[in-house]
């Protein structure tokens, strides 16, 4: 089975495509275009290598690769995936190729951008599948400066400030991870995840640094992930750098980057610091009943459609770290005193966390696929993307509303579609864990409803009128760039155990800890 | 074909008739609408296969499973299901025919027989589930599918601000349904229907008075009870098939038919709330219909309170038990008077969607007749060019009214009669609702047919195709034999022997009521209304009128506030504070402070030989004093 390096192949082969990219200066735009979408691709086709070659009943971490890198520093390239990893892989793959052909009519500068993209690429496969903290940092950073180009150059008019303030908010939250886990390293002289959390459990971890230092080491590593997620209230970078970026950056940022930050919490966070997480949940579930409720309300107040849908990428993320939260602390005294059982508590929790992670999945499929027809609509309207610049496309372009209307109602939660499953697993395993919370999340879940319903009665409905008159409707590439989404939303939407199947001993482990 | 299978079969029918349409035939309506029309035509006939086979079964199968936690989706086919089968599959087959005709010449002729076939797989899929979670599924692919057919005519504004208004307000039922659901698993263990059976029977359900009543929340948006009745009136901006099908027949009756499912999770003071919300609704919406001008509108109020006398009904099944508590000796009398409930709501639910949809049918022939005329105001004289409309309108009339012999008749009596078994002040809120119903219902009657035509539209209306009038016919017998045992008892079954019934001296009394009711409002309402081209209430008390009026548009008004004045500034006040307080005053607060930290920084390095010296005398100076013990 190691024959083949196969997380190296899917971590480096869009750098590769990266690489070729950089040493080809007189490439022409379409040779380019194809040769990003082919390596990009790649992805799915390693991802769905490594799903045929992946063992489910497993939870430990499979296609190992352990090399010795910096002897001196113990610093080891160590790769490893399990079913949360094989997941984002995925998504990654799907995701990123749909990113490219959405930005397919690009005119300016083409093979820096899908240079440029690559390198993201690869840098979110790398976050993704590191288990050392050493390339891990590495891999997160630097996906930080793809990002920062990509909105600054091809981005809207305000994107040079937005672009700015993104970057420098998520270093300064690195700042601290990087300071804390400077701090880990000195304790324990160790940088591997799994190392880490097998320290973590047995207590050595707390015992090397002290009370008081794990404590603010828990502060400095939280810092950095919220920031990427992001957290509310460390919000405040996202909605204008999703709205100023290109379309396809939009796609990407929303669909797999903000998944980084989720993943951070999931592989670090939690296993280094479970008794710091249940100690602080009760602060932090508000946290994220603030994202939830708050981040659905002010996308009502949005007019710029892809604000409005960054706000909702806020909302829907911040439903996973509920999850999470609501696990890590273990369930509210009510629930403890009545519920009784112990077996209660467990498929509580195996429910939100199964939905927290199918909810990451989800959400990167609908939300990239509304953002790209938020970028339809203003490629036919000369950039305009307010919700009031157009009315009655469903007359012109029947089709285009169709599938925008799936999007649209897969990230409302309606049965049928993907998004529905992962929200009822969390409501369900939040409800046993801190029943209030769910019941504060049911605000967010009307907001989402309504603002997402009056965009599509604003734009769609009614007389035609702005933007509207003489829509086209969507010509093959688009058609190609959504439909493998909209496919996939009806696929898991009635068949959720497909993707339920990759993660299920993983959450039936982690919900007995 | 096994039971099993037929009932799969009934299920899945519409979902792939509604693909086939989506995918292949979105330009050929003809097509797509007999398609749709064949594939109700083959669930009727299945589904009288099976409730008539006798053959009555479980099946599940597992759909998602993490660990010890799994979701299953199954059916569960009892006399009940086997009730609402029949009233989904039959006269949803009937208003596919009807549709044949009505929408003849619509542009989407496709796309509406599409959205027919979604929701009846989404309303078939509520009347076969065997769990809550299951229900819950279909629940809201019933609201989408309302959605999406309310807003057929999406290019009106009017039309796509009813689809959204009705969406949103059954969303936030649905919230509540959702937690019960949530709940109701976390107390007991299981939201499978049988399961929570078995357990009652064993007296081992987590009674709380919050499951019931959060599960009664989605039943609210549903079944349109107060205060979540708003969307139903505007929901009238559909076509008039969906009318008749989603907002008269089938949907609506979805939360009475979820709340007999429920029922064995049922407490006196969830059942007390219940039966409260039900009268109100039955009252309030009877004094809303009296001053309705569209012919539509005054159906789609006068089904609001039909709606709610079914949930009256089912409430009314505890009252008695409710002073002893809900102690175990009481059991059985406690099941018994709520099997009462659920015997009354399910026959009125039964014989209110063959009349309404007749009735609902019968306006849209109406309204076509009358080149799309809605104003009844503006008919007259209907009764010589469209006989045939209106010999099946009467007959739906007299069965709502409640003239005996009509399916009406009989199983208003019955809610009638528990009520007066039960609760005193509700029989009286309920009769004279029953009064109201007829004043309305015959105002309406009287002014659409007689009289001199009104318009030219109505001088020119005609009778109208077979295509519609045949269900009208069908429908007609149906609203006349519905009540009866001979049809009612085989339909229902066990169902039907829960139907509480007056003996002796009580049977005269609620006899002698209800015709009493119906006489003083029939009576009254034909002295009252001349048949011409105003309405007499305003012109004769325009105090009582205007009262009225303002009492429909309260709630409006009220919600309308909500959104404007409360909800959006909350957003707006909630997108300030972010933009300024959180972007503003702290992050860039944070940075500012920072580059302060810089400039001052960047103050000691100006590049002035004599500042470095004067720096390096204070450094030395602060070393010497340390290294001294200065300090």
């Amino acid at each position: 089975m190691n024959s083949l390096p196969l997380l190296s192949l899917l971590v480096f082969a869009p750098w590769a495509g990266a690489l070729v990219l950089a040493l080809l200066p007189r490439l022409s735009p379409s040779a380019s275009r194809g040769l990003a979408l082919g390596t990009s691709l790649s992805t799915l086709l390693f991802g769905l290598i490594a799903c045929s070659d992946f063992n489910p009943a497993a939870t430990a971490y499979q296609f190992v690769e352990v090399h010795n890198w910096i002897r001196a520093l113990g610093v080891h390239y160590y790769l490893g995936l399990d079913g949360m990893s094989l997941l984002l892989v995925l998504l990654t793959g799907l995701v990123a190729p749909a990113a490219l052909l959405a930005s397919w009519r690009l005119e300016r500068d083409v093979r820096l951008f899908n240079l440029l993209f690559l390198l993201l690429q690869g840098a979110a496969l790398g976050v993704f599948l590191a288990l050392d903290f050493f390339h891990w940092f590495i891999f997160w950073e630097l996906s930080l400066v793809p990002a920062f180009f990509l909105i600054k150059l091809w981005g809207g008019p305000g994107a040079p400030r937005a672009a700015y303030q993104f970057v420098i908010y998520t270093l300064a939250g690195s700042a601290f991870m990087l300071a804390a886990f400077a701090a880990i390293y000195g304790a324990t002289g160790s940088l591997s995840f799994p190392q880490l959390a097998h320290a973590a459990a047995g207590g050595e971890l707390a015992a090397a640094l002290g009370p008081w230092w794990i404590k603010i080491v828990f502060v400095g590593v939280f810092l950095g992930l919220a920031v990427k997620v992001p957290l509310f209230p460390f919000h405040t970078w996202l909605p204008s750098a999703y709205a100023e970026a290109p379309t396809g950056a939009s796609m990407f940022l929303t669909g797999i980057m903000s998944k980084m930050g989720v993943y951070g919490f999931f592989r670090l966070l939690w296993p280094l610091f479970p008794a710091q997480l249940h100690a602080a949940s009760g602060v932090l579930l508000w946290l994220a009943l603030a994202g939830v409720v708050l981040g659905a309300f002010a996308a009502m107040a949005q007019t710029d459609l892809k604000r409005m849908i960054a706000y909702s990428s806020i909302n829907h993320v911040s439903y996973c770290l509920l999850a999470l939260f609501a696990v890590a602390g273990g369930g509210s005294e009510l629930a403890r005193d009545s519920a009784a059982t112990s077996a209660a508590l467990t498929s509580a929790k195996e429910a939100a966390l199964s939905g927290a992670l199918l909810q990451m999945f989800n959400h990167g499929l609908s939300a990239s696929a509304l953002f790209f027809c938020a970028g339809i609509l203003a490629s036919r309207n000369n950039g305009n993307r307010g919700l009031a610049d157009y009315g009655g496309v469903r007359t012109s372009a029947p089709l285009f509303a169709g599938l925008c209307g799936l999007a649209m109602f897969s990230s409302i939660g309606l049965p049928g579609l993907n998004g529905f499953v992962g929200e009822f697993l969390i409501f369900r395993g939040v409800f046993g864990l801190v029943p209030y919370a769910a019941a504060v999340a049911c605000l967010g879940l009307f907001a989402t409803a309504y603002f997402l319903l009056t965009f599509w009665q604003k734009v769609f409905h009614g007389p035609v009128a702005g933007g509207g008159k003489n829509f086209a409707d969507l010509d093959g590439l688009e058609l190609a760039t959504l439909l493998p989404g909209i496919v996939l939303m009806f696929l898991l939407g009635l068949a959720p155990q497909l993707l339920a199947g990759l993660i299920n001993p993983l959450v039936t482990t982690w919900a007995a800890k | 074909m096994s039971p099993v299978q037929s009932a799969l079969a009934i299920l899945l029918l519409p979902l792939a008739s509604a693909a086939v349409i989506a995918l292949f035939f979105r330009k050929q309506g003809a097509l797509a609408s007999w398609i749709s029309t064949a594939t109700a035509g083959a669930i009727a006939v299945l589904s009288l296969q099976l409730i008539f086979g006798g053959e009555r079964f479980t099946a599940s199968m597992e759909w998602l499973r993490f660990g010890d936690f799994s979701l299953s989706l199954g059916f569960k086919f009892d006399d009940l299901a086997a009730l609402m089968l029949f009233v989904v599959s039959f006269v949803g087959f009937l208003i596919h025919v009807f549709s044949l005709g009505y929408m003849h010449d619509d542009a989407a002729r496709a796309r509406f027989f599409g959205g027919l076939s979604v929701f009846m797989f989404s309303m078939l899929g509520i009347a076969l589930a065997d769990n809550l979670f299951m229900i819950f599924i279909f629940w809201e692919l019933v609201g989408f599918s309302s959605w999406l057919l309310i807003n057929h005519w999406h290019e009106k504004q009017s039309a796509a601000d009813a689809s959204k208004k009705a969406f949103i307000v059954n969303r936030v039922g649905d919230f509540g349904f959702l937690l019960g659901i949530v709940m109701c698993y976390w107390a007991n263990g299981t939201v499978d229907l049988s399961e929570l059976a078995k357990l009652g029977d064993a007296h081992a359900l987590v009674f709380s008075a919050a499951i019931p009543l959060l599960l009664f929340c989605g039943a609210m948006g549903k079944s349109a009870q107060m205060p979540l009745h708003v969307w139903l009136p505007d929901a009238m901006e559909g076509p008039t098939p969906v009318s008749a099908l989603i907002h008269a027949a089938t949907m609506v009756a979805a939360g009475i038919y979820m709340l007999c499912r429920v029922n064995m999770l049922m407490v006196p003071e969830a059942l007390t709330v219940i039966m409260w919300i039900g009268t109100a609704t039955a009252l309030y919406a009877a004094l809303c219909a009296v001053t309705q001008r569209d012919i539509k509108k005054v159906l789609a109020y006068s089904t609001l309170s039909q709606l709610g006398y079914m949930v009256a009904a089912f409430g009314l099944g505890s009252n008695r038990i409710h002073v002893a508590g809900c102690s175990f000796g009481d059991k059985m009398g406690f099941e018994i008077a709520v099997a009462a409930g659920v015997g009354a709501a399910m026959f009125h639910l039964t014989t209110h969607a063959f009349f309404k949809a007749l009735l609902f049918l019968g306006s849209g022939s109406v309204i076509m007749g009358c080149h799309h005329e809605q104003d009844i105001f503006k008919m007259g004289g209907l009764w010589k060019k469209m006989p045939l409309t209106f010999l099946t309108f009467t007959i739906g009339v007299l069965a709502i009214i409640g003239l005996p012999g009509f399916a009406g008749f009989f199983s208003k009596d019955a809610i009638l009669y528990l009520a007066m078994e039960k609760n005193t002040a509700v029989f009286a809120v309920l009769a004279l609702t029953a009064v109201l119903t007829a004043f309305y219902m015959v105002r309406m009657w009287k002014i659409t047919f007689f009289g001199e035509a009104r318009s030219e539209e109505a001088k020119h209306a005609h009778e109208s195709g077979l295509s519609l009038t045949i269900p009208l016919v069908v429908l007609a017998v149906l609203a006349v034999v519905g009540g009866y045992a001979g049809v009612y008892g085989k339909l229902a079954g066990g169902i039907a022997e829960l139907v509480p019934e007056a003996e002796g001296s009580a049977h005269t009394t609620i006899l002698l009521v209800s015709l009493a009711v119906m006489t003083i409002g029939t009576v009254s309402a034909l002295l009252f209304y001349p048949a011409t081209g105003a309405d007499a209430l305003e012109k004769k008390s325009s105090v009582i009128f205007s009262g009225f009026v303002a009492l429909k548009e309260s709630f409006d008004s009220v919600y309308d506030y909500y959104v404007a004045k409360i909800q959006q500034r909350f957003a707006m006040v909630l997108n300030f504070l972010e933009q300024v307080f959180l972007a503003g005053l702290i992050i860039r607060g944070a940075a500012g402070f920072i580059g302060l930290i810089g400039i001052g920084a960047r103050a000691l390095h100006v590049g002035s030989l004599h500042a470095y010296v004067y720096w390096f005398l204070l450094g030395a100076a602060l070393l010497w004093a340390y290294a001294a013990g200065v300090f």
